[in-house]
């Protein structure tokens, strides 16, 4: 399949919705707004793009958006498939991918945990890496890392004062 | 943190006949390798026929109730962090717990990461530090040997430290682990309000929102 026929045949199906652009060495990209996706990953599905790789979440912060990346691979034309959409930045969700891709779920979960999108349908949003976490999720571009990590595990952001040592003290063996 | 040395490396009182033990403990010491990070895999080049920590008369253990050595290898998560208490505190007397590398000495690389400690010593008694990113199997046995001559003059003692200042561990680790509040500022999550995510569930697609009623349904 060559890119001129893959963005015809999204033209025809999705209209003005999907924008496709051929990046070059064999990678392709599609933006779609948010209400036009998951019929979109249907569709690359059934065209051959069978393989989620992965799912990713980008912050642009300037934009104030928060950008979704499903990487697609199809074995068949061994091209790399990148579909993009773009989510507000304050209340960031989506619909569930893991009807289409089974292995979807975990990725959609972590996602919720690092970047706080909310994915409708996903059955486990649970947190899977941080331990009894308060603050925003972590890999937001204006958490600032540093500032966490002095506060949170030194001796001086946690408040605390070396132990006294008991000059006098007999431990028993 | 200044000093990375909490306590004074004071002699604890020694009987003649600890004195004795001792000569003995360092010489069947069996180690437990907690692999947390990337620092376990200069262990096997240490225990394998290269470097043979064998001669030293150290060898691997596979559970911590039977070990005496317990090796950090690496950066600890918070996470990780519960579960290593977990496992020294199963271990019996004495015990003797080795910092493999620089992320449990001051974090290292990961000093300014979110979910990594960067002071190991605020939470265990950390008898030996091996710098390094990360040390050659030469500089583990040195260490080794180190700690050997520091368990014959009495000097490793952290899990007589790990008693007696018990509160105080105790009170870090729960500072770290059983956290109450935000660090920097609170989050609240807006999908957290039930009428909001019932609102974006009418415009679902149909093949999720018949999924989800079938899941209610069971």
């Amino acid at each position: 399949m060559t890119p001129e026929r893959f963005s015809r045949m999204l033209t025809e199906f999705f209209g003005d919705a999907a924008v496709f652009a051929d990046k070059g060495g064999a990678q392709w990209e599609v933006h779609a707004p948010r209400d036009r996706c998951l019929p979109l990953l249907s569709f690359c599905r059934d065209h051959s793009f069978v393989h989620l790789a992965f799912i990713s979440a980008v912050d642009w912060i300037a934009e104030n958006q928060i950008e979704l990346v499903y990487h697609l691979w199809s074995y068949e034309h061994r091209v790399h498939l990148l579909v993009k959409t773009r989510l507000e930045r304050e209340k960031p969700w989506m619909f569930t991918a893991h009807r289409i891709w089974g292995h979807a779920q975990p990725y959609e979960q972590e996602i919720h945990e690092m970047m706080g999108v909310f994915f409708i349908g996903n059955p486990d949003l649970s947190p899977l890496f941080l331990h009894n976490w308060k603050d925003k999720p972590p890999l937001r571009k204006d958490f600032d890392s540093r500032a966490y990590s002095l506060k949170a595990y030194t001796l001086e952001g946690l408040g605390l004062v070396p132990p006294a040592d008991k000059e006098d003290a007999n431990v028993p063996s | 943190m200044e000093d990375a040395v909490l306590f004074n490396l004071r002699d604890e009182k020694q009987s003649a006949w600890e004195n004795v033990l001792n000569y003995f403990r360092k010489r069947s010491m069996w180690m437990l390798y907690y692999c947390t990070g990337c620092g376990a895999i200069e262990l096997p080049p240490s225990m394998t026929s290269r470097y043979d920590m064998e001669r030293f008369g150290m060898g691997p253990m596979a559970t911590p109730r039977q070990a005496d050595l317990l090796l950090i290898t690496g950066y600890l998560s918070v996470k990780t962090l519960k579960r290593v208490i977990y496992s020294y505190e199963q271990m019996q007397d004495p015990k003797y717990v080795v910092g493999f590398g620089s992320c449990p000495i001051n974090g290292g690389i990961y000093w300014d990461a979110y979910p990594v400690i960067n002071h190991l010593e605020l939470f265990l008694p950390v008898d030996m530090s091996i710098a390094g990113c990360m040390p050659r199997p030469q500089a583990v046995l040195d260490a080794f040997q180190k700690l050997m001559d520091e368990i014959q003059a009495g000097k490793a003692v952290g899990y007589k430290r790990y008693r007696r200042h018990y509160d105080w561990y105790k009170r870090n680790q729960d500072a770290v682990l059983a956290r109450t509040q935000a660090v920097l500022e609170p989050w609240e999550d807006p999908f957290s309000d039930p009428a909001l995510v019932e609102s974006l569930w009418k415009d679902a697609p149909a093949e999720i929102r018949e999924r989800q009623e079938e899941r209610h349904d069971a």
